[in-house]
């Protein structure tokens, strides 16, 4: 059935901007992109059939602006940005342009944690005991977040107070209110989240539920369709409840109804709505063979939903895997820079969402989400194989990936046994993979990116009525090439530096021939840890500071980092100052130790 | 054959051992690379090395049977440094402290003579006591002695021919000027030193009492004197910054002859052991050599129908064009004409010349001479003489008498010369030399006058003999003559080849 639906701008960027304009573009729908100067040649642009600059991705008047100047019919706000605004629900309305999206109203009631909690409780739905009914350790939360952000748990009341103001300033800066909210905080638990549509035509329907209980402070890091550890009772009660909530509120289009499942009492407990489209929903739509953004817009344009409940079926298991530009085993500091080299897996129950090509530079102002690796097989096990062997051939080079991680992660015992609950992130190390092997690689991929392939001075170590020298290669170590090299995903040889990627991992490996004198930068010199904002200088040169004393404050990707001095002594060189853009490595602060001290 | 090659194995096996295990540990526990580690580490990974005559000095030095002095105490050889073809010249310190015996000189300079040939950079890598006091006479005083490679230094570098050292180890006296004379110079820190005087000829000429390092450490000539340039942590770094030296060095011009894609030969070299024999009295068609060594074993021969004795004719060996000349018997009149007509033809074409050499020599007797044999030798020995393309020889049977000059013998300065295992060389064989000196004794059936004429001629005709006096660049196994000839091709390549020019050809 052709869509009502004549213009469809896209107010978002990146891999999600690319996956609507495919629906749409498949369903014969112009569409329309927006963009900062500083995508002004970004993926999105060039897949779009119109684009408007705009000076910000949250500037809602210019979105507003570039909907009505282009004519569209509709808007597709994506994730994040203004897509849970129900201010920009609200100008859309006002504009006559329709939202990919619920009403302004029902934005409002589910966005706010406080109301949809109330709802949920009219609803029948369970939730979370909180405030006074609710023991330690509870949680401390902004009543308009989402995204982890403004989050705190607190073991004791001790703790309250000044976990509860470093929420709010997160929460002030990030979503412009910094209303609270505390409840249970269970200790063991899963995430469980029902996928509901709905149309205008007043039917609610759910789409299976998801699992997302491998976080990391609660970022989701691998997700998965349907939950792996649930009876199908409780399963059956979660879905019931999720298409209660969405109907009680009249929902309408997608939206995403989180749950938590407490390990210890088997109890689910309602967390939030989120009313978009989920990072996450391409493992709904492996398993159900739906098109979720094509349901978003045939509800937008009026039609009714064109199925019923019992034309949804599973069919097996699909897990995602969200890769950042992050360096997940150097303290997940957020990574920015050229994408030199970009391989994404493809092959028989591999999807790729992203937005990243070769040669494209990855700034540390938008989210560091590169793009996801989704992999569907007929059972858990065989798309947890899929994936890992998809994240083996998933390289980035240029700028360090969590792909490395995400294929350590999703190779481990405890995901293959679905024992990882949304707490275990953060209470446990991910070994880092081992560089024996990708230093093979790269010693091989350096060696052929020079070798004499023929000829009398061909490589082959030639020596005079002897056996020939072994190959040798110079990186940090010396590697003898003999036997068998693994064969990495991408490996990029340039003056100076080896990188390859192996098993996700990106590894650089300096030749001894680029070897430098050794940095001149001593032990008591503060390096910006990465790019980012300066925020608070809190010594001046000359001042003395003891050990662990925080010297100032930088923010970069909305996390704040404090630096510290690394020994007792004297501020030499202060080299930041507040407000201050400083790339990394940038040197910050200079302290020299104590005379006196034999240190 | 294969029995000599297997001897040649084991010469060069134990050649390469360098010196006595008690120096090689004394050396290896300072922290310092051998030799030959030091030459690999050098060099690109996986480069092949053409070292040249690794068995100099064998047998020499010492009791009969004993060889006090492998390879001479230096390594020398071709190899690649960033993809660069460079003559490495490297002591070895574990062989009586890389001091310099006369044949340590001799190969020293004949390095520095390829080098000049075929215009390719130095790597001096310097780790030697200086001149072998005990035989200062046949090492100093003379024009090809030691100062003969301080001379070399200034004018290569004049040339345009880089010269580059590196300071491992000791570097006293003259030795000092090897570093002082090059170009471009690294030194490893608390390990390399250079004075002109060290420290217990200090303290005998002034009185002065002062450490090794203090007097010419790497410190002081880094930072203080200028004698050098780089200041290296060890062996590893120096060898690494002696690789980012020649990365710097202007590229060789293109090669003065069109190279082609190579091509393997039809026929495997390796069944070079089945078709020669090791007799070098046994005859045998010389073509079975070519096939084994040429591209696609494709010769085009030049009068293929007239003077057989000498098999003339193009191929490609590694892609490099060649003008092959090959003894395929004794040398005729119409022999050497045809010979000097062909090597005319390669010097007016611009190609490289190879020489396989297996010639007992010049026909004898009154009907030749009075036809003037030695006329029509002249004119071979005027070509090959006066020939301007590089000439390679390779010696894979007999050298003897005139043949070895008209076959491009050492004197007539080939690039390279090799020699096979098989190869004799000598003015005359043993038995005609016991005959003709026993004919003018007047004792002409004496075999007790005889028998030690005949072992005289047997020693000094064995290539081992040859290669321990630098009379070539090395014995080679059979086999290896297509890759050596193509790395020997290849260096020379890197030279320019001047407009020929002859002297009179007698008529």
């Amino acid at each position: 059935m052709s869509l009502q639906m004549q213009t469809l701008l896209v107010a978002n960027r990146g891999e999600i901007a690319l996956r609507i304009m495919r629906t749409a573009a498949r369903l014969g729908v112009r569409t329309v992109a927006v963009h900062t100067d500083l995508d002004a040649d970004a993926p999105h642009v060039r897949a779009a059939d119109h684009a408007v600059r705009v000076p910000s991705y949250l500037d809602v008047d210019a979105v507003v602006a570039a909907a009505i100047e282009t004519e569209a019919d509709a808007v597709h706000p994506g994730y994040g940005f203004l897509s849970e605004r129900s201010a920009f629900a609200a100008a859309l309305e006002a504009a006559g342009v329709t939202l990919v999206g619920p009403s302004a109203a029902v934005m409002e009631q589910m966005g706010r944690k406080d109301l949809a909690r109330d709802v949920a409780v009219a609803a029948g739905v369970p939730v979370v005991p909180t405030g006074a009914e609710a023991d330690y350790p509870v949680l401390v939360k902004a009543a308009a977040g989402g995204g982890g952000k403004g989050m705190r748990v607190v073991r004791s009341e001790a703790e309250m107070a000044e976990a509860t103001a470093a929420a709010q300033r997160e929460a002030a800066s990030a979503f412009g209110d910094d209303t609270m909210l505390v409840e249970k905080y269970v200790e063991s638990g899963r995430h469980v989240e029902v996928q509901v549509m709905g149309d205008v035509h007043g039917t609610v329907l759910h789409l299976g539920e998801r699992d997302c209980s491998t976080q990391r402070r609660h970022q989701k890091v691998l997700e998965e369709a349907p939950a792996p550890t649930l009876d199908e009772a409780t399963r059956a009660r979660v879905r019931q409840a999720a298409v209660d909530l969405a109907a009680h509120v009249g929902y309408t289009g997608a939206g995403t109804v989180e749950f938590l499942l407490d390990n210890a009492t088997g109890e689910f407990y309602f967390l939030e709505m989120n009313t978009r489209l989920q990072v996450e929903h391409p493992v709904t739509e492996l398993v159900t063979g739906l098109d979720l953004v094509e349901l978003q817009l045939r509800v937008a344009a009026g039609e009714p939903l064109p199925l019923a409940q019992d034309d949804v079926v599973l069919t097996g298991h699909a897990i995602e895997a969200r890769v950042y530009a992050e360096d997940s085993f150097g303290g997940f500091l957020p990574q920015a820079g050229r994408a030199t080299t970009v391989v994404w897996p493809t092959g028989p129950g591999v999807r790729v969402d992203q937005a990243l090509e070769s040669g494209q530079t990855v700034s540390t102002a938008y989210d560091p989400m590169l793009g996801k690796v989704v992999a569907h097989g007929p059972d858990r096990e065989a798309a947890r194989r899929t994936l890992v062997a998809a994240l083996d051939r998933t390289a980035v080079l240029g700028l360090t990936t969590n792909a490395g991680f995400l294929r350590v992660l999703a190779a481990s015992e405890e995901f293959r046994d679905a024992t990882i609950d949304t707490a275990w992130l953060d209470h446990h190390e991910v070994p880092a993979p081992d560089a024996g092997p990708a230093r093979r690689a790269a010693a091989r991929a350096l060696h052929d990116a020079q070798r004499e392939r023929r000829g009398p001075f061909a490589s082959d170590g030639f020596r005079l009525g002897g056996p020939p020298a072994p190959v040798v290669v110079d990186l940090d170590e010396r590697v003898v090439l003999d036997g068998p090299t693994p064969v990495p995903a991408a490996a990029l040889v340039t003056p100076g530096r080896v990188e390859v990627a192996l098993e996700g991992q990106r590894f650089v490996f300096e030749p001894a021939d680029a070897r430098a004198p050794s940095a001149a930068v001593g032990d008591g010199t503060l390096l910006a840890p990465m790019p980012g904002t300066v925020l608070d200088v809190r010594v001046a040169a000359g001042e003395a500071v003891a050990e662990g004393q925080v010297l100032g404050t930088m923010e970069a990707m909305k996390m704040e980092l404090s630096l510290t001095a690394p020994f007792a002594g004297t501020v030499t060189d202060v080299g930041a100052a507040a407000g201050a853009q400083v790339p990394l490595g940038a040197p910050l602060f200079v302290v020299e130790a104590d005379a006196a001290g034999d240190a | 054959m294969r029995e000599l090659v297997d001897e040649l194995r084991e010469r060069l096996a134990a050649a390469r051992q360098g010196g006595s295990e008690a120096a090689r540990t004394k050396h290896t526990d300072r922290g310092k690379l051998l030799v030959r580690d030091r030459v690999d580490r050098l060099l690109d990974p996986g480069s092949p090395f053409l070292e040249l005559s690794p068995l100099a000095a064998d047998g020499m030095y010492g009791a009969p049977g004993q060889s006090p002095v492998p390879s001479a105490g230096v390594v020398t050889g071709i190899g690649r440094v960033h993809g660069r073809d460079v003559v490495v010249v490297a002591n070895d310190a574990t062989v009586k402290g890389g001091t310099y015996y006369p044949m340590t000189v001799k190969k020293h300079l004949r390095a520095q003579q390829v080098a000049s040939d075929n215009h390719l950079p130095c790597v001096y890598l310097v780790d030697s006591g200086g001149a072998f006091l005990p035989m200062q006479d046949d090492v100093f005083p003379d024009r090809e002695h030691f100062g003969r490679i301080f001379f070399n230094q200034a004018n290569l570098s004049a040339r345009g021919i880089p010269q580059v050292a590196s300071v491992m180890g000791s570097c006293t006296a003259g030795g000092a000027y090897v570093p002082a004379m090059s170009d471009e110079t690294v030194i490893v820190k608390e390990q390399g030193t250079i004075f002109l005087g060290g420290p217990p000829l200090v303290k005998a000429a002034t009185g002065e009492v002062v450490t090794a390092e203090e007097l010419g450490g790497g410190d002081v000539h880094a930072r203080r004197s200028g004698v050098v340039d780089h200041l290296a942590d060890d062996d590893a770094h120096a060898l690494s910054i002696v690789r980012g030296i020649v990365d710097t060095l202007p590229r060789p011009a293109a090669a003065p002859w069109e190279v082609r894609e190579p091509e393997e030969p039809a026929l495997d070299p390796a069944t070079l052991y089945d078709v020669v024999p090791a007799d070098t009295r046994t005859p045998y068609d010389v073509r079975e050599v070519i096939r084994r060594l040429v591209d696609g074993s494709r010769f085009q021969e030049f009068k293929a129908l007239y003077a057989e004795t000498l098999v003339c004719g193009f191929a490609h060996v590694w892609g490099h064009p060649v003008g092959i000349v090959a003894n395929n018997g004794i040398l005729f009149s119409e022999s050497a004409r045809k010979g000097a007509h062909f090597v005319e033809l390669c010097n007016q074409r611009g190609i490289p010349l190879v020489f396989l050499q297996n010639i007992t020599g010049f026909m004898v007797g009154k009907e030749y001479e009075n036809a003037g044999i030695a006329r029509d030798g002249a004119k071979l020995v005027t070509a090959v003489a006066c020939s301007v393309v590089p000439k390679l020889t390779v010696v894979i049977g007999g050298s003897f008498g005139a043949g070895n000059y008209g076959m491009c013998g050492r004197a007539y300065d080939p690039r390279f010369l090799w020699m096979w295992p098989n190869a004799r060389i000598s003015v005359m064989g043993g038995e005609q030399a016991a005959s003709v000196l026993a004919t003018v004794a007047g004792r002409p059936d004496d075999e007790d006058f005889k028998a030690p004429i005949r072992e005289q001629y047997e020693t000094q005709g064995s290539p081992y003999y040859a290669t321990a006096r630098l009379w070539d660049d090395g014995v080679i196994d059979p086999v290896d003559t297509r890759r050596v000839l193509g790395m020997g091709l290849e260096a020379a390549s890197h030279a320019p080849v001047p407009q020929p020019s002859y002297g009179i050809f007698r008529m």
